[in-house]
């Protein structure tokens, strides 16, 4: 008798154990499984720079060029970072560069140089959600989307995408967000790089798709030098293109102000 | 003809240099149609812009030194027709050492923190542009300056001297009208002539100097100018009549910008000293001013930014500057003046399409000025805009009441390469 009421409950017992450590466990290795790959897809070394052509293709078909070079420093892992865009096409907006301070608190401050009127302006950076130069790719797709702001769950820590090793994790927002109700990550468990990312508004349907199209080894560091935001629900989309990567540079806090906002550093931008 | 074979033969000249060095080229073609929609408007011609544009841009980057120019060719055929050149920018920029900065040459100037609004930002603008729907850029007119910024570690230190007075550009009545306060009317064409500058001595130039530092989410500045009323605010009498003059100008400010609240705070003052005018008893020179300036601009929405302006300023001696206009019989200003902007703009279809407007108005001086322009990103290359300016005034001598027959509108393609 004893036994038969003991055994369902140590049964129970250990179910209800399972569950209270289960979550916690997976959620623990989701949580460090999306920082390892936050801080490969952008804190690759201690600085860089890069060449970017970015395409934006509307869902006709017409096809737009946005060309600049990128210059970015970490100030800490995971933390606040620095950013430096030089404009070279199109035509209208060339010569402009533009410099964003990214806080770990959130509060991000940018500032725009035109040459033309000589005239530094800060922008207002409340939304992050915003579109980057036209672009399907945000302000936060850039520079990335801090992991602790959403909830992890690993779904899957055996998944397969065209044949690749991944784990499969699903990211909730912690507070409501507009840029997304759910984000279903593909982390490749070899290179811990997100190969591909889904976004899903508060309907359930898909909205986004983030794709790393083509991953290479530059300066013994993996590198995504071609990276694609499809909208699906726009039938738009943006491939970005990365050349003449070059990482540790030394480069300095100072080339970071306002100062070289109005000169461009000619050392790295040509 | 001689003005003619030099237009053909510049651009020429230029590209052939370009291919000799390591030059990049580019610029924008642009055609610009607008109209006035006043008929009272007493211009020469109903046409508040007819031409076209080539600008050309040259770079060249060198072991230590850079150099940028920006050529402008224009036929104008708002009236008779015309062509015309100017270089707008032609510009050399070096450093030295760690800390000195320089920038030597034709060049466009800008400091301080108003939008379209200036307090300390004496440098010269081109209102004949403004008004008539050529790009921003335009509204800024270039300086023959040499500017230095020197970087001590606790901020940077910007010294501009430009040897020769540029002042502002103001409407001619040719395209736009403007008020005449000899006549005491709106006036066409046929009235206006350049004031005479100040003459070319060392001591007649332009001196403006910047210190700013970054104080938290804040950046800070003081300014200092000496130099002259960049409009003939002033006149001089003569066996002639009175002849319109610049005053000479000292201007001492401070301003303070930076993010906070969820958007961009900023605030800036400014005094104007008249020094032909130290007692604002001189019925024809300006008065000394105070001015203060407020300004907020935030995100509203996800593309859609929004700004408000409020600006104030002051007559120093107020008692003699009325006693002197009610002598002259001329307009006579409130001891205070307040100017209230803002501007909105909204983007649309992946900021291909751009709706802007700006408004100014104020209270005090009754009279309002509005700037609406709809752009369209046709391509990467072409660029359409649509726009008007629309000016109101109860009073024809305030400073957008004597721009009361000149509400325009305009149509300008442009193709960058």
């Amino acid at each position: 008798m004893r036994n038969f009421y003991l055994q369902p409950l140590r049964g129970l017992m250990l179910l209800a154990l399972a569950l209270m450590l289960a979550p916690a466990v997976s959620a623990q290795d989701a949580v460090e499984l999306m920082k390892q790959a936050h801080l490969k897809l952008y804190y690759a070394g201690d600085d860089g720079k890069a060449e970017v052509v970015m395409h934006l293709i509307d869902k006709g078909g017409k096809e737009r060029l946005r060309e600049f070079t990128m210059l970015r420093i970490d100030n800490a892992d995971g933390g606040d970072q620095k950013y430096y865009t030089y404009f070279k096409k199109p035509s209208d907006v060339s010569r402009l560069s533009f410099m964003v301070h990214k806080s770990a608190d959130g509060n991000d401050s940018r500032w725009i140089y035109v040459p033309a009127v000589d005239l530094v302006k800060p922008i207002s950076a409340d939304d992050k959600n915003s579109s980057f130069v036209g672009s399907d790719f945000t302000y936060e797709d850039v520079s990335g989307r801090h992991w602790s702001e959403d909830k992890h769950t690993l779904k899957d820590a055996n998944g397969k995408l065209d044949g690749k090793d991944v784990y499969v994790i699903e990211s909730v927002p912690v507070k409501e967000y507009k840029g997304f109700a759910r984000k279903v990550s593909y982390i490749d468990k070899a290179l811990m790089i997100p190969l591909k990312e889904e976004y899903f508004d508060k309907k359930g349907e898909m909205v986004r798709i983030f794709r790393a199209d083509k991953i290479q080894d530059i300066e013994g560091i993996t590198t995504v030098t071609s990276r694609s935001i499809e909208n699906v629900k726009k039938g738009s989309r943006t491939v970005v293109e990365f050349t003449g990567i070059d990482y540790n540079l030394g480069l300095t806090d100072e080339l970071f102000t306002e100062r070289f906002l109005k000169n461009p550093p000619r050392e790295y931008i040509q | 003809m001689k003005k003619l074979y030099v237009i053909i033969m510049l651009p020429l000249v230029f590209l052939a240099a370009a291919v000799q060095a390591e030059i990049r080229l580019d610029g924008f073609m642009q055609g610009l149609y607008g109209g006035r929609l006043d008929e009272n408007n007493p211009t020469a011609t109903e046409m508040t812009a007819s031409e076209t544009r080539l600008q050309l841009r040259a770079e060249h980057l060198g072991e230590n030194a850079e150099f940028f120019a920006r050529l402008d060719f224009v036929h104008d055929m708002s009236d008779t027709a015309r062509y015309d050149w100017e270089l707008r920018e032609g510009f050399l920029k070096f450093r030295l050492g760690k800390a000195f900065d320089f920038k030597i040459g034709r060049q466009i100037l800008t400091w301080g923190t108003g939008d379209l609004i200036f307090i300390n930002d004496v440098f010269a603008k081109d209102y004949r542009s403004f008004f008539a729907g050529r790009d921003d850029q335009y509204l800024k007119a270039p300086q023959d300056a040499l500017r230095m910024a020197v970087y001590p570690g606790f901020g940077e230190l910007s010294l501009v001297w430009t040897p020769r007075f540029e002042p502002n550009r103001l409407p001619t009545g040719r395209n736009l009208s403007y008020y005449n306060p000899f006549l005491g009317r709106i006036v066409g064409e046929g009235y206006y002539f350049d004031p005479p500058p100040p003459e070319a001595k060392f001591e007649n130039g332009e001196f403006a100097a910047q210190f700013s530092r970054q104080m938290g989410n804040f950046n800070t500045a003081l300014y200092f100018y000496k130099g002259f009323y960049k409009n003939p605010m002033g006149a001089e009498m003569t066996p002639d009549g009175p002849m319109p003059v610049y005053p000479h100008l000292h201007v001492y400010g401070a301003s303070l910008r930076g993010s906070t609240l969820g958007g961009i705070l900023w605030l800036e003052g400014g005094y104007f000293d008249s020094r032909d005018d130290q007692y604002g008893d001189k019925a024809l020179m300006p008065n000394s001013q105070v001015f203060g300036l407020f300004g907020f601009e935030r995100q509203v929405a996800t593309n859609l930014t929004a700004n408000i302006q409020w600006q104030a300023d002051v007559i120093t001696n107020y008692d003699k500057y009325e006693a002197g206009q009610i002598a002259m019989g001329a307009y006579v200003r409130d001891e205070w003046r307040h100017l209230l902007t803002t501007r909105m703009t909204r983007l649309l279809n992946s900021e291909l399409v751009k709706l802007s407007g700006f408004l100014f108005y104020s209270p005090t001086d009754e009279d309002a000025y509005a700037r609406a322009s709809l752009e369209y990103k046709y391509t990467d290359e072409v660029t359409i805009t649509m726009g008007g300016n629309f000016f109101e005034g109860k009073h024809p001598a305030t400073d957008f009441g004597q721009f009361q027959y000149n509400d325009n509108v305009y149509l300008k393609v442009t193709y960058g390469f």
